[in-house]
């Protein structure tokens, strides 16, 4: 088809009109804004690819061009997604980019030609309806840029220098920490939506402590000198990145996160948890355990347990005492590119399984293994009391 | 006044308008279609046969029905369960076969209402009058479509005595020494059929063929290309529209394999002009322009239109703009329509005039 200028914008303001009416509802469903905000990024691309390239490139447009056009497309809009630090999860999100391209293309190819005889000789413009969308576009974003606004949670920003806790978080908000910014005594939240980002966190019982609530984001959080846990989530939903977790005392524990199993899945990414008797722990719970670094525990280095479900990837679990990577009590356990280095044996404690062992699955529970490798761990991998392991 | 359209012409272009208008709501006995033979293929089909055509050089929207989707692609895939139509399609490589056309126009003919509407009468005269054109003595009608068809085969003059010359459109056999006169379409295809035969071929030719899909270039099929066509002065549509007149035929190893292979074995020649070949065929289409065609030539002496070189100056939406107004229109579709629409005399170009024709229908319907 040759589009003109018009047909093209046309075309695909009403292409992304479902998509974007869909967006809005997955956004209200799973209370978040990335749909939205990746729809516009589709569109942004979209119009100004139609603008810039297709236009002056294109005279006429083969069918088959759909295919290498919406894989530009595609990385225009991962770009603008970058660029503008857009949280949408991948896989979703790129079937929600092929979804919507299929939509596209149906409605361009047999939907419009159907509902105007005059589709394609029009160069894909739709008429008074296409005028329409001009003046109905601009206000729908609006409308989306409005409730945005309305709805996004306050941002609080903590000043470098020393604050008291414990900070108590109740309601949703953004709690965002300028360079030196330190919280003594703890944070505790137990609002949904709430994100906390560049905080240095000291002392307390727990670190940070989350409960009750669901979209809870730690960004770049550093917690140490917690006399119990580091991070303590129960009946919550919460995603932990790029944190450093640092534990002393014999008691403590990293991360801990429990009694959430039917709640939206947990994410512990690329943290440094050190020190502690364990580093990561989840009790019955959906966790995503990847690329962390585990290091000097004293009891186990990563553990999934109490009829928890949880991927244990690329992780790197070094100088635990005891276990290294433990899924236990009728939990299953995905455990995957993982380096499990120097696991001492528990001499001590007289138990037999905890003899540097690197990978236990324990008490009924089911592990699948693959591609884990293993230094220095004498006691290998190992399964017990009706506990099975699978090596893929 | 009698019915509200008329429509003068009972070929693929008359029968393309005809269906667009019932699409519209337009209701047979609303509609006076004229021509001496019902079947809107009667024409065509001979042409089609003579030139042993199998294929359609149209693709995806080369039938007849008013929409664009679905076409005969989506169709056949659904006939035969495979999506192999709809990838040629994307591809631009969906070409039906003739009998698939033919058997398209013959269902969608049946259940259109065509017969009900078709007068048989070879039409003399159409001649304005208040709000309307009377059209012989037949009546007077508000709308007027005009799709006399190709006003006859073209033949050289200097072939037009010989006794060995043959028409492409006319039914032929081939002799042991053909020269195929022209270089377009319907001269590619003889080519390939004399070869076929077993005949020894000399193509004759003033200068070599263009090689596109498509008659015309695609951007001109749509608004895109149009606009700037409608725009351009009278000399310089008329200069277009004999360039895009000039010999063509596709590209594609199907053409350029057998003839390679017969010009190796000295089967396949080009020639400036015919020598003492036993068969001469005139693969060069049809006498062009309004003088040819009487209905038109009276028009345009009756009401003294505006013409430019072999044309009739039509506004955008193929209608003649002296003779259309706000309560009555009189336009042209197929070749005559070029002056409009390049591939007028295409399928598509034909569904182009007949939705305007549509719209000015609809807008102005006869009380």
């Amino acid at each position: 088809m040759s589009y003109t200028l018009r047909g093209r914008l046309e075309s695909r303001l009403a292409a992304v009109t479902i998509p974007f009416l869909a967006a809005c509802v997955i956004a209200l469903v799973i209370k978040a804004w990335w749909p939205v905000e990746l729809a516009g990024a589709m569109l942004g691309a979209g119009l100004a690819l139609d603008l810039v390239v297709y236009h002056r490139s294109l005279p006429y447009q083969p069918g088959w061009a759909a295919v290498p056009l919406g894989v530009l497309e595609l990385c225009v809009t991962m770009g603008i997604v970058l660029l503008l630090g857009i949280d949408a999860p991948l896989r979703p999100a790129l079937w929600f980019f092929v979804g919507s391209w299929l939509v596209a293309q149906v409605l361009a190819h047999a939907a419009f030609p159907l509902a105007r005889l005059t589709y394609a000789e029009d160069g894909g413009e739709l008429g008074l309806a296409g005028k329409g969308l001009f003046l109905v576009a601009p206000c729908a974003v609006l409308v989306v840029l409005g409730t945005a606004a309305a709805t996004q949670p306050p941002t609080i920003v903590l000043e470098p220098g020393i604050h008291a806790g414990p900070l108590v978080l109740d309601h949703s908000q953004k709690l965002l920490g300028e360079p030196g910014a330190v919280v003594r005594g703890g944070i505790v939240i137990t609002a949904d939506d709430v994100v906390v980002r560049d905080i240095a966190v000291e002392g307390g019982e727990y670190g940070i402590e989350i409960e009750g609530a669901e979209n809870v984001l730690l960004d770049h959080v550093a917690v140490s000198g917690a006399s119990m846990d580091g991070i303590h989530a129960r009946r919550s939903s919460v995603t932990i990145r790029d944190c450093s977790v640092r534990m002393e005392g014999e008691y403590t524990q990293g991360i801990d996160i429990g009694f959430a199993f039917d709640l939206p899945s947990s994410r512990v990414s690329e943290c440094t948890v050190t020190g502690g008797r364990e580093g990561i722990v989840s009790h019955m719970a959906h966790v995503d355990f990847r690329e962390n670094h585990v290091s000097d525990t004293t009891m186990r280095g990563i553990a999934v347990t109490e009829m928890s479900m949880g991927e244990v990837t690329r992780n790197d679990v070094e100088n635990a005492l005891g276990i290294g990577v433990y899924c236990g009590d009728y939990s299953h356990c995905e455990i995957a590119d993982n380096w499990i280095r120097t696991i001492r044996p528990d001499l001590a404690s007289g138990d037999r399984l905890r003899h540097g062992l690197a990978v236990l699955s324990h008490f009924y529970a089911k592990a699948r293994i693959d591609n884990n490798g293993v230094v220095d761990s004498p006691g290998g991998i190992r399964a017990a009391v009706g506990a099975t392991i699978e090596v893929r | 006044m009698d019915r509200s359209c008329a429509i003068v012409g009972g070929g693929l272009a008359s029968f393309v308008v005809y269906v667009t208008l019932r699409h519209g709501g337009i209701e047979p006995g609303e509609i006076a279609v004229f021509d001496t033979d019902p079947d809107p293929v009667s024409a065509w089909r001979p042409r089609a046969e003579a030139i042993r055509q199998r294929r359609m050089r149209s693709e995806s929207d080369g039938h007849c029905y008013p929409r664009s989707f679905p076409g005969l692609a989506p169709r056949e895939a659904l006939r035969r369960r495979s999506p192999a139509p709809l990838v040629q399609t994307v591809c631009n490589r969906y070409r039906p076969t003739v009998p698939e056309f033919l058997q398209h126009v013959e269902e969608l003919r049946d259940g259109s209402g065509w017969d009900e509407s078709f007068s048989r009468r070879r039409v003399g005269r159409v001649k304005a009058a208040e709000r309307g054109f009377e059209i012989d003595d037949a009546g007077s009608f508000r709308h007027v479509l005009l799709a006399p068809g190709h006003p006859g085969l073209s033949v050289p003059d200097e072939l037009g005595a010989d006794p060995r010359t043959v028409h492409a459109y006319e039914p032929h056999h081939y002799e042991d020494r053909v020269a195929v006169v022209g270089a377009g379409m319907a001269a590619a295809t003889e080519w390939l059929n004399a070869l076929a035969a077993g005949a020894e071929v000399v193509s004759v030719r003033r200068r070599e063929p263009s090689r596109r899909p498509l008659n015309v270039p695609r951007p001109l099929f749509s608004k895109a290309g149009l606009a700037a066509f409608q725009a351009s002065e009278n000399e310089d549509r008329v200069a277009l529209l004999a360039r895009l007149g000039e010999p063509s035929y596709p590209p594609g190893r199907e053409w350029d394999e057998p003839l390679e292979q017969a010009r190796r074995e000295g089967r396949f020649r080009v020639a400036e002009s015919v020598d003492g070949e036993a068969q001469v065929i005139c693969a060069t289409g049809f006498r062009r322009g309004f003088a040819h065609d009487p209905l038109l030539r009276g028009l345009v002496a009756e009401h003294g239109l505006a013409t430019e070189g072999r044309w009739i100056v039509l506004a955008r939406d193929g209608t003649i703009p002296a003779l259309t107004d706000d309560v009555r229109t009189i336009a042209l579709a197929g070749a005559p329509a070029q002056w409009t629409y390049p591939a007028a005399d295409t399928l598509v170009g034909m569904k182009y005039i007949a939705r305007r024709f549509l719209r000015r229908v609809k807008a102005c319907r006869t009380p």
